[in-house]
């Protein structure tokens, strides 16, 4: 059921990319102000779909999406952008563009008359270039980093876009490790400090459990789950959704999930335990 | 959407200024008008002007011709304005003339009203078929006071074209076939002065009437027409005999043609056949001795 | 974790690497002054040698009796202003549809306003009209219309592939060239030789546009057509991302592709009808600055617009005299020079081209 005062509310979304076959059927959830959103689920089920939907890159066959309680088509492109920041897994570089002139672009929509950045908007770009460590190659073009210090720029142009919501395409797919962790926690904190509200796609279900308030689970045969990751994730679930048996185990508050296929070392951990209980 | 407004309001301001200042663009001057008065510097900018003005007895007064004016000899020693496809306005100025003749086609037309809208004095005439070229004479001569010289000229030429008609209207009229290009084959077809230069030295177009006028034609249509004589204006006016050769060598494939049968392929020098002037005479003669040598034995 | 003076000196860094309004003033008014200094000195060489004394006695009453006046006055200042006219609408447009098509091979013909400004000059030139409007040819006329008809006609049909398609837009134009490239192949087959060569002399690019009424509008509209896409300077950069991601951001991209392509359509359209077709002004010049001064559109635009301008006027001093006293087309020098000074600006620069990797 639709919560109400959610800053995004999805009711009895269906799409299809072509009018035979149906990618999301009847999904609805709600996000509330400064929650952290999880997307979940296999390839093929959605999960960027879904974003690109909620962004209005996309137009659903029925159902509707509202932001901050007004229809999403009614909003135009810049007063969507006020709302909502993107950071989308593509990207191609055309033209050399410097990192702190791309992230210098999410201000676009506040430039003076003829088109120059202000000194609070210098601010923030600096702002947001400190806190994904990117300020050490602040003029270097875009296109000689690697694709995971490309991927930190395009999270600080989100964050110089000074929203309050933040929709993340796997934000963490080509980071190493420490980044991973470090975007993560960055994002928390922006959660945590500044109540923006986040929505990011992940591959990620341990990072997931770790630092989301809820997580919404798509499968490829259209099934949905929203809810708190305790009760969201579980091996089974996991196992029926991915199809891959995990070993679920328990760490604190939360619990971590290692798939382990036939060859695998411990793969008989997982015939031995029964259904959903956690594993010491 | 204020910065928009105020730039197109600018620009109009800017257009009505302009309007104001220079005043509306120069309505084009049909440059016409005959100007019967005594010329003393005449700029030419095609070969067959010049030839004409040298022939109306203008070559003291003629200071400026184009790169391809070379006839009389006089004429090539007179400083150049450019070429006959490209003249060159600013040799056109600097040669300070208070007339200008020109021919009537575009590239002509164009560099004539940039002249007229500057000041200068400019006559055009058309010189496409050789009835205009009589009327180009008369018209030129009236331009630069020579209107007698032009009407002795005129009639001078009328003259001697007609003897010769009449003295080829003894024999039959042989098929011409009249070779521009020879690869791709182009010849001159029926609305051409070409042609009428062939029908007044005694001959016919073998090509029948067609769409173009220089039409490209095929092999088919070459051994169709059963031509009686080939004849090909030379590239350059030197080593004709050469390019005789070459020419007899091109045809030889034809074998069926008559005229190749016959070893009848001539190239004839270009310029008093390429050029609608007052040597026209002179083409023709060269032409019909080619149809009807025997005619021509003294 | 960076002290207060290590932050600071990161943020000068940095701030050095932006564009400010100070730094676009100081290049424009640098551009503007090299261009002047260019168009000056390019007015004094030609054919025939001009004295300046005799230039500034004034015009005489009578024509033929201050050449050097007219020559000056009448047909070398007007050229000048035209090369920079037309070179200026030629580079920033080139530079709108580079931005717009994503693509570093785009000019400002690619989108079929060759072959729709051609054929329209053909059917002028066939037609045998001789009437003028306001002085214009019909040939230049017609370019207008040809030019500007077949782009609308490309935009419509790139559009009935999807309203963001760009691979459909190229390839509309592609078919739109090849087709009226076929229509104007058939029309030089019928027509008369010294239409045929009025015609493609016409295209080839010609500097022959004299009159001050003409060369007032037509440089007002390029210089407004520039300010115009200045404006559009940050949407043009975020579109550079694409579509989606300029969006995300907040650019009305529909309404800054209309806007950008409309202006950019109709400043080529105003270049080609008074100066037919010259080529590789449109792609080289926004190559050559965005290698030198980075890709920000705020300054590629007005600075790719004065150094078109300054290249244009300068190719087209070196067609006068090369082989006087014929001219060469202007094309041909555009050609030649623009080549190779492109491949040296591509070496030496080429670090700093994203796309090059």
């Amino acid at each position: 059921m639709a919560e109400m005062n959610g800053i995004i509310e999805v009711d009895n979304l269906t799409f299809g990319y072509t009018p035979r076959n149906t990618v999301l059927r009847d999904i609805s959830f709600a996000v509330m102000p400064g929650e952290f959103l999880a997307i979940a689920g296999p390839n093929g089920a959605g999960k960027t779909t879904l974003l690109n939907l909620l962004c209005r890159t996309l137009t659903p066959r029925s159902g509707t999406i509202r932001i901050d309680s007004a229809a999403v088509e009614s909003y135009g492109a810049e007063a969507l952008a006020e709302k909502m920041a993107v950071v989308r897994q593509e990207f191609v570089p055309i033209f050399g563009f410097s990192v702190i002139e791309t992230v210098m672009m999410a201000r676009t929509r506040h430039f003076g008359a003829m088109g120059f950045e202000s000194k609070a908007d210098r601010e923030i770009v600096n702002r947001a270039l400190d806190v994904t460590d990117t300020s050490r190659f602040a003029s270097r073009p875009l296109a000689s980093l690697s694709a995971g210090e490309r991927q930190r720029v395009f999270i600080a142009r989100a964050l110089a876009q000074d929203t309050a919501i933040l929709l993340l395409d796997e934000p963490t797919n080509f980071l190493d490790l420490k980044h991973q962790v470090a975007i993560f926690d960055l994002l928390k904190s922006a959660q945590l400090n500044e109540n923006k509200t986040l929505v990011a796609v992940t591959h990620d279900i341990n990072l997931a459990a770790q630092y989301c308030d809820r997580t919404l689970l798509l499968g490829t045969d259209g099934s949905c789950r929203h809810g708190q990751p305790g009760e969201i994730l579980s091996a089974e679930q996991i196992e029926k959704v991915f199809g891959v048996p995990v070993f679920a185990g328990q760490v604190g508050r939360g619990r971590f999930f290692i798939p382990l296929g036939k060859f695998a070392k411990d793969a008989e951990q997982i015939a031995n335990a029964p259904d959903g209980a956690p594993q010491q | 959407m204020k910065r928009w407004l105020a730039l197109s309001l600018i620009v109009l301001c800017w257009v009505g200024v302009g309007f104001a200042v220079f005043g509306r663009p120069d309505v084009q001057n049909q440059a016409q008008k005959p100007v019967p008065h005594h010329v003393e510097r005449i700029v030419s900018l095609a070969p067959n002007l010049t030839e004409i003005l040298f022939a109306l007895g203008l070559d003291e007064q003629v200071v400026g011709v184009t790169l391809h004016c070379n006839y009389p000899s006089a004429a090539a020693e007179k400083s150049k304005v450019g070429t006959f496809w490209q003249p060159n306005i600013e040799a056109v100025i600097a040669a300070k003339p208070d007339l200008v003749i020109a021919l009537e086609f575009t590239q002509q037309r164009d560099i004539v009203e940039r002249l007229t809208r500057i000041g200068y004095d400019c006559l055009t005439v058309n010189v496409d078929k050789v009835g205009e070229l009589f009327e180009a004479i008369e018209k030129i001569g009236f331009a630069t006071g020579k209107a007698t010289q032009a009407a002795k000229l005129a009639s001078n030429l009328r003259t001697k074209l007609n003897r010769l008609s009449a003295l080829m209207a003894t024999k039959e009229r042989l098929r011409v076939l009249w070779v521009i290009d020879r690869e791709p084959l182009r010849v001159a077809g029926r609305d051409t002065f070409v042609n009428e230069l062939i029908e007044l030295a005694g001959g016919q177009n073998a090509i029948g009437p067609t769409v173009h006028k220089y039409p490209p034609i095929g092999s088919e249509q070459v051994i169709a027409c059963g031509a009686d004589v080939i004849i090909e204006p030379a590239m350059a006016a030197e080593s004709l005999a050469e390019q005789q050769k070459t020419a007899l060598e091109h045809w030889s494939r034809f074998k069926n043609v008559p005229a190749v049968a016959n070893q009848r392929v001539y190239v004839i020098p270009p310029d008093t056949v390429c050029r609608l002037g007052p040597r026209l005479y002179e083409g023709v003669e060269t032409v019909a001795r080619c149809l009807r040598p025997e005619l021509f034995a003294d | 974790m960076p002290d207060a003076s290590d932050r600071s000196f990161l943020q000068i860094e940095q701030m050095a690497e932006l564009l400010t309004p100070n730094k676009l003033a100081v290049r424009i008014v640098l551009g503007l002054l090299v261009l002047g200094a260019v168009m000056f000195l390019c007015s004094l060489i030609g054919t025939e040698s001009v004295s300046l004394k005799a230039v500034f006695a004034g015009g005489a009453k009578a024509p033929a009796v201050n050449p050097d006046y007219e020559i000056f006055v009448r047909v070398r200042i007007p050229r000048i202003v035209l090369g920079a006219v037309v070179g200026a609408a030629l580079a920033s447009s080139g530079v709108v549809f580079q931005a717009l098509l994503r693509n570093p091979l785009a000019d400002p013909y690619i989108l079929g306003i060759s072959s729709g400004a051609g054929l329209g000059a053909m059917i002028a030139v066939i037609s045998g009209l001789s009437w003028t409007l306001f002085g214009r040819s019909p040939i230049a006329i017609f370019a207008f219309i040809g030019a500007l008809g077949t782009v609308w006609l490309v935009w419509l049909i790139g559009r009935l592939t999807g309203k963001f398609h760009l691979t459909g837009l190229l390839l509309a134009g592609v078919v739109v060239n090849a087709f009226f490239s076929a229509v104007i192949m058939f029309l030089t087959s019928v027509a008369k030789a010294e239409q045929v060569y009025a015609t493609m002399f016409w295209l080839m690019g010609n500097m022959m546009e004299e009159d001050f009424v003409v060369l007032w509008t037509a440089g007002g509209c390029i210089v407004a057509g520039t300010v115009g896409l200045f404006y559009l300077g940050p949407q043009l950069n975020a579109l550079s991302f694409g579509e989606e991601d300029a969006r995300s951001i907040g650019v009305n991209t529909g309404r800054t592709r209309a806007a950008a392509f409309a202006i950019a359509a109709f400043m080529t359209a105003v270049a080609v009808s008074i100066s037919g077709l010259i080529g590789f002004v449109g792609l080289i010049v926004p190559h050559g600055v965005r290698l030198v001064l980075g890709p920000d559109h705020r300054q590629l635009l007005p600075l790719s617009a004065i150094v078109g301008a300054i290249f244009l006027v300068a190719a087209d001093t070196i067609a006068r005299i090369v082989v006087a006293p014929a001219q060469l087309p202007v094309g041909v020098v555009t050609a030649i020079i623009g080549g190779p000074f492109f491949l040296l600006l591509l070496v030496r620069y080429s670090r700093s081209v994203g796309w090059l990797k």
